[in-house]
């Protein structure tokens, strides 16, 4: 089972047809999506997917920034053969999006013409972040079936399991999972992570910080003056305070809560100048270190409610776009954040436009609650379309049943059979 | 106008009385829900009722009145557009637009159109509180001419409660369970005790912020009746010693809540209470099962000073979806939680509660006979207070009251108020070993009214009553 790939897609949309490219969104879903126009679970292996429209807007020079549509899909198969997928399952669905783009073929495009188009469109994410590297879509429907066959075996032998202790429990379990053919995959652990990819990971995993050790002193040098200049920067900052239009907060919050996940986009202006841009470069390559290597065990320091997430470049680095799929409300979300990672909230995001004033890059900042959260807000970008292969399961529940499963293997000790019962 | 002498920096003179104390000496109680039908009449009576209105600063002789208002009401009585767009999004846009009800759970039967107050069909502009120490006070109160509503004001429905002792009406104690304020109740642990702003405007609150509320130029108070930003912009604080009241009328089905326990203990009258005690929390005298797992105990009927994680992480005692669980989940979440770091996010998520039940009281064993004809509703008459509704309430009613994922679980809502989703209808009761299950668990509590309303300080309230120029 390959690790979960990420594929973003943005092509700038002509805009005389920006209208009608957020009338055909908004007709595709209501904050998830209706499978007009295209499936987006259609191709294999997809976690979720979604579309965007990001509106046009000016730059902090005065420049116009182009409206983009920006497809966004988190995968177990590499972006490229998911891309060719895509093309394969929506056929014109693809012509009937991205006709409202700049230079797209006249219609109707052949599939290599549109697989061609929508190539030329990739954009590479400046960092991601996964639950739970290496889990795969297919394992987590699998593993949630299995829980939900034990579950209803343990309610119908509630009467015969009573008083019995841990062991024997368990050894009933065992035995209904082995004698049915349909749960035979879960006997066997779930598949690791190929060879290749691990190896490649553990040279990532020490290069970085060897080179971070050879460059050491450079660093060191260069840190006061770092600070120096950071401080000049947050000190001079616009950091205004603007409150959401209520209409505005009515419009997304419609598109949200509909299911017990929610995605989560938003895109904002950079700050301008050279050492903005370098400083959330190198904030968000640390990012994407820290979650390759640290975070990617069903917990972001603190916060076990993300699936995915991602970073991204607009607009030559002017605009950056974020994206994430959680568990619960924006509002939880966002009180979550707030409460355990103010200061990761604070590296990123203090270097766009308008956030609430940090110090020293990681203090204040998000700490600021209600600006906060307006600040989410007037950034975030209604998400219409959106799918979500998971239904109603949370993060803690996907674990969860992965240790249900991982339970079946063994014959543990006492103890240890007692915690595996638990979780059922 | 003078300065007022403040205790602890806080100025509960200004503040209404209900705040300090939900005034549990005076058992009767009434509460009137009316529009404004004639604005200038209407702030002749609320200039009257201002003078008249409790507050937080002594105990009440005998009566107590407070006052609240929904945005609508604010508008009726002639505040300022720009000064209503100022309070927070959830009180302006009311309880009943469509994105609230569905973080609330007002879906289905319970959506507000079906409501007999607050929904589309019967908008309430004022809530009028009125508190008195028996029945013949409470009548001699309401029929005060210096409260008379009318010609300002027109009755759209009046609520009575009952007294049911401290117990609400599925039958267990209630009420035990408050957060501690700072410079207002006992003091407690610093882990367990609130900042005054949590409940309060214009005061610190859990953040060491101040909420947001709305703040008018001088040309808006030239007579200087409103007290001054305590931030020091100089400008009116129309929300300082103010708060946001949350009130909810939630009719409580006391037969099918017994009746369904009764089924799942095949009728045993032990295991239908030890299952009831499993779906709140607290066995119906009032100990915490956390602390008393198999029986029901006097001494601990009021006990609160509890946790937990130590010696009860699993839920083997308290289920982790038993409803005094979910709604103060208190030092059992995460992050590091049985830490003063769990308790610092429990204490940004608390609320005040001060309601009242209404109808009659219904014992287990009556509730499994037949029903008498015209029976009467009963249930709970919801009133809480905080000073960010979506922070607070919200939160808990969202996020932990009504949410099926919950800690981690997968298909449970709060047993007692019920899924309003498809799903959700799952009660499980961990165990030592293997843990019980009750499904497809019934909706018992049914909301029949409900508003946001904003419970002004007593100088806004004159404020409020002086003419718009």
């Amino acid at each position: 089972m390959p690790s979960q790939s990420a594929l973003t897609i943005a092509a700038e949309v002509r805009p005389e047809a920006t209208e009608d490219l957020r009338r055909l969104l908004a007709s595709m879903g209501d904050g998830v999506a209706n499978g007009s126009v295209i499936d987006l679970g259609a191709p294999e292996a997809v976690h979720f997917a979604r579309l965007v429209l990001v509106d046009a807007a000016t730059d902090l020079r005065g420049a116009p920034l182009p409206a983009w549509l920006v497809y966004m899909a988190d995968v177990d198969v590499p972006k490229q053969q998911h891309l060719v997928e895509l093309v394969d399952e929506a056929g014109d669905g693809i012509d009937r999006l991205f006709g409202h783009c700049v230079n797209y073929p006249s219609a109707p495009a052949t599939p290599e013409q549109r697989a061609d188009y929508l190539r030329a469109c990739v954009v590479k994410e400046q960092a991601r972040y996964v639950n739970w590297v290496g889990r795969g879509e297919r394992q987590i429907r699998d593993e949630a079936r299995l829980r939900e066959r034990i579950e209803a075996y343990l309610d119908e032998h509630a009467d015969e399991l009573d008083g019995r202790d841990a062991g024997e429990v368990a050894r009933e379990l065992r035995r209904f999972v082995e004698t049915d053919e349909s749960l035979a995959w879960a006997r066997r652990p779930a598949e690791g992570l190929p060879v290749g990819f691990r190896l490649r990971e553990l040279v990532h995993a020490v290069a970085i910080p060897l080179l971070v050790l050879l460059l050491l002193p450079l660093i060191l040098l260069g840190l006061p003056i770092f600070v120096v200049l950071l401080r000049v920067h947050e000190r001079r900052d616009p950091a205004p305070h603007v409150k959401p239009p209520p209409e505005l907060t009515e419009r997304l919050a419609a598109l949200e809560d509909h299911v017990v996940l929610n995605p989560f986009t938003a895109i904002g202006l950079v700050k301008t100048g050279l050492f903005r841009r370098l400083t959330l470069s190198t904030v968000l390559f640390a990012i994407d270190y820290v979650t390759r290597h640290v975070f990617n065990r069903g917990d972001l320091a603190g916060v076990k409610t993300i699936h995915f997430a991602r970073w991204a470049f607009l607009d030559g680095k002017r605009r950056m776009i974020f994206a994430s799929n959680y568990d619960g409300s924006l509002e939880s979300y966002m009180d979550d954040f707030i409460d355990k990672i103010a200061w990761g909230l604070n590296i990123v995001f203090s270097n766009g436009y308008g956030f609430p004033r940090a110090r020293f890059l990681i203090l204040d900042g998000a700490r600021d609650e209600l600006a906060f959260k307006d600040y989410l807000r007037l950034h975030q970008v209604p998400t219409h379309v959106w799918h979500s292969a998971y239904g109603r399961l949370t993060a803690l529940n996907i674990t969860n049943n992965a240790r249900i499963r991982a339970g079946l293997q063994r014959d543990a000790g006492e103890a240890d059979t007692v915690e595996w019962l638990r979780a059922l | 106008m003078a300065a007022r002498a403040v205790a602890n920096g806080l100025d509960l003179a200004d503040v209404q009385g209900l705040v300090a104390r939900g005034y549990p000496q005076l058992t009767a109680a009434t509460f009137l829900l009316a529009t404004v039908a004639d604005a200038a009449a209407a702030r002749l009576w609320l200039a009257r009722v201002a003078d008249l209105v409790t507050a937080s600063d002594r105990r009440p002789d005998g009566r107590a009145i407070n006052v609240a208002f929904t945005s609508t009401g604010l508008r009726r009585l002639g505040l300022s557009d720009g000064a209503v767009a100022q309070f927070s999004s959830e009180f302006v846009g009311g309880m009943t637009t469509a994105n609230r009800s569905r973080i609330l759970g007002d879906v289905g039967a319970d959506a507000p159109e079906h409501w007999d107050w607050g929904g589309p069909r019967a908008q309430v502009d004022i809530a009028l509180l009125l508190y008195a120490a028996d029945d013949h006070a409470l009548a001699r109160l309401r029929a005060d001419p210096a409260l008379a509503l009318a010609p300002g004001l027109r009755i759209v429905r009046e609520l009575g409660t009952s007294d049911l002792q401290g117990h609400e009406p599925f039958g267990f104690r209630d009420g035990i369970s408050q957060p501690l304020i700072e410079g207002l109740t006992k003091q407690g642990l610093r882990e367990t005790t609130l900042r005054f702003g949590e409940f309060v405007l214009g005061y610190p609150n859990e953040h060491g912020l101040f909420t947001d509320r709305p703040l008018l130029d001088d040309e808006a108070d030239p007579d200087r009746l409103l007290p001054r930003d305590p931030q020091g912009s100089g400008r009116a604080d129309l929300g300082r010693n103010g708060t946001y009241l949350v009130f909810r009328q939630l009719r409580q089905d006391v037969r099918g809540f017994w009746r369904f326990l009764d089924s799942a203990a095949r009728s045993r009258a032990d295991e239908r209470t030890r299952l009831a005690a499993k779906l709140v929390g607290r066995w119906p005298g009032g100990a915490p099962l956390t602390l008393s797992p198999d029986h029901d105990d006097a001494a601990l009927a009021q006990a609160n000073d509890f946790g937990y994680f130590h010696g009860d992480r699993a839920g083997t005692r308290c289920p982790i979806g038993a409803h005094i669980r979910r709604a103060n989940p208190r030092d059992s979440l995460d992050p590091r939680p049985g830490t003063p770091d769990s308790f610092a996010i429990n204490r940004r998520h608390r609320i005040l509660r001060r309601g009242r039940e209404y109808g009659t009281q219904l014992t287990p064993e009556k509730a499994l006979r037949e029903p008498l004809p015209d029976e009467e509703e009963r249930g709970l008459h919801f009133i809480c207070l905080n000073a960010n509704i979506s922070r607070q309430f919200e939160f808990v009613q969202g996020t932990w009251v009504n949410s099926p994922k919950f800690d981690a679980l997968y298909d449970d809502a709060d047993p007692l108020i019920g899924p309003s989703h498809p799903y959700g209808g799952t009660f499980t009761m961990q165990a030592e070993v293997v843990r019980r299950r009750l499904t497809d668990v019934p909706r018992f509590v049914s909301v029949r009214g409900g508003a946001y309303f904003f419970l002004p300080g007593i100088a806004a309230l004159r404020y409020l009553a002086a003419p718009p120029d």
